[in-house]
């Protein structure tokens, strides 16, 4: 392959990009320096590689198979081996190629849309169930009344396991969060711990379900075979525990944000509340300007060129998903509209071979809360003050307290 | 049987590619190429591309 400069795209010298600390605490991938390097190119630099801004160069390259996914070797980086590094290399999002393929092949069917509607009325009264429990006190905290409670519970609902026990799903996934920080290897005993205990939950589930088959996702996935071909029981186990982990604090981030987003616009609250259809684009409008998941990372395979700048191999890529999704030069009136049509497809589920495989989920339990909250929560302000994670990364409320008007 | 995918719709995800890879697969631009009359043979992994397809884009018209 020879990598040639065409005329459209006059070569980029690395040196001359914009530089964006992403890895600063205070860094936020909404300010105005991410704003500015945006307005004067479509990539910067980063302590650990580059940052693309612009919606073309983040569509394309999520999709380009010259990239793999980036944080495949986190637990090296980190010097961390055993079960917990076992794990990570055992996840579809780290693999590629054709061991992936098989895989997600084997596990796409029991995420369809078609086996989901049946789950949606079980969310809403989840959702009022949750809303009962501090409506007439018109005040909440919406990270630990709500948002983690409902995470938690909507997996619980898909294992098909007593939804009293979600405290044990929030409890071990938090932990298991903790791998993704700085403290990673120190808090490498208890990681591997909840990693323990959330396999010998999937164990148990595996078991029953081998015995007593039900119409149920963990029956699909037990039972799902392709061409022959059959997840072995590690895989199982290593399946359900992503699906666990993942599912759990990006969907308990995103509602916060959710909210965080309407507090800005009142007027689009109080429409949501008329218009509960509009849950679906309320979602979508919300994951386009506060995306959980700040940037999406890749890798490079091998040494390429892009529109003008040399990538290396192994350079990390930051596909910043917000940045992208109000990307005025792709997206027309870029600012928050649940009425908005003819959006470009948001980046806050990734994209290409790695797209989230539980977005059918997410998207159905969100669109159902969302119209709920905006109706039994009327009038609704901040009740003091709020705890954020940085804005980068994966971000979300810490805790969110909330007040409105009583009684609905 | 005939297949169509909405380009409209389609995102270039390529889930349906690794579901179906008989009839769908991703060129080196990274954008959907399928063939629109597949063998009959092929219909339980069209269907299952079709159920996969982030954008729901894809239809089956027999």
């Amino acid at each position: 392959m020879t990598a040639t400069t065409t005329p459209d795209y006059p070569s980029i010298d690395a040196a001359d990009l914009p530089y964006l600390p992403v890895a600063d605490p205070s860094f936020s991938v909404q300010s105005a320096a991410v704003r500015e390097a945006r307005d004067a190119g479509w990539c910067a630099r980063t302590p650990y590689g580059l940052a693309i801004l612009r919606y073309e160069q983040v569509n394309k390259l999520l999709k380009d198979r010259r990239l793999r996914q980036g944080s495949w070797a986190w637990p090296q980086h980190n010097g961390v081996e055993g079960p917990f590094a076992h794990w990570w290399a055992g996840w579809l999002l780290n693999k590629e190629g054709q061991d992936h393929a098989r895989l997600r092949r084997l596990l796409n069917p029991a995420f369809s849309p078609k086996l989901l509607a049946a789950l949606s009325p079980r969310f809403v009264a989840l959702a009022n169930e949750l809303i009962d429990g501090f409506a007439p006190a018109g005040q909440c905290d919406f990270v630990s009344d709500f948002a983690e409670p409902y995470a938690a519970r909507v997996i619980a609902i898909m294992l098909g396991i007593p939804e009293q026990e979600w405290p044990k799903i929030a409890e071990d996934s938090a932990t298991l969060g903790l791998a993704l920080g700085v403290t990673f290897k120190q808090e490498l005993p208890r990681i591997e711990a909840a990693l323990e205990s959330l396999f010998a939950y999937a164990e148990q589930l595996i078991a029953d379900r081998q015995a007593h088959p039900k119409d149920d996702f963990v029956t699909r996935l037990v039972q799902a075979q392709r061409d022959d071909d059959r997840m072995t029981h590690q895989e199982l186990l290593d399946s359900l525990a992503l699906l666990i982990f993942g599912g759990f604090d990006t969907t308990r981030n995103q509602l916060g944000l959710a909210i965080k987003t309407f507090l800005d616009h009142p007027d689009q609250w109080k429409l949501l509340a008329e218009h509960p259809e509009l849950g679906g684009t309320a979602v979508e409008e919300v994951m386009r300007v506060n995306p959980a998941v700040t940037w999406v990372t890749r890798e490079a395979l091998d040494d390429f060129e892009f529109q003008g700048l040399a990538i290396k191999a192994g350079t990390t890529v930051h596909l910043f998903s917000e940045s992208a999704g109000t990307d005025p030069r792709t997206v027309e009136n870029p600012q928050f509209d649940i009425t908005a049509t003819g959006r470009p497809p948001h980046f806050g589920f990734g994209g290409g071979a790695h797209h989230c495989l539980g977005h059918f989920v997410a998207r159905s339990d969100m669109s159902v809360a969302l119209p709920i909250l905006a109706r039994r929560m009327p009038d609704l302000r901040l009740g003091g003050e709020a705890d954020w994670m940085p804005l980068s990364g994966n971000t979300g409320a810490n805790s969110l307290p909330l007040a409105f008007s009583a009684g609905h | 049987m005939k297949v169509r995918v909405d380009m409209t719709m389609c995102e270039d995800h390529g889930q349906c590619a690794i579901a179906a890879p008989d009839v769908f697969r991703m060129n080196d631009e990274s954008k959907l190429e399928y063939d629109p009359n597949p063998d009959d043979s092929l219909l339980a992994e069209v269907e299952e591309a079709a159920d996969v397809c982030p954008a729901q884009a894809i239809f089956i018209e027999d």
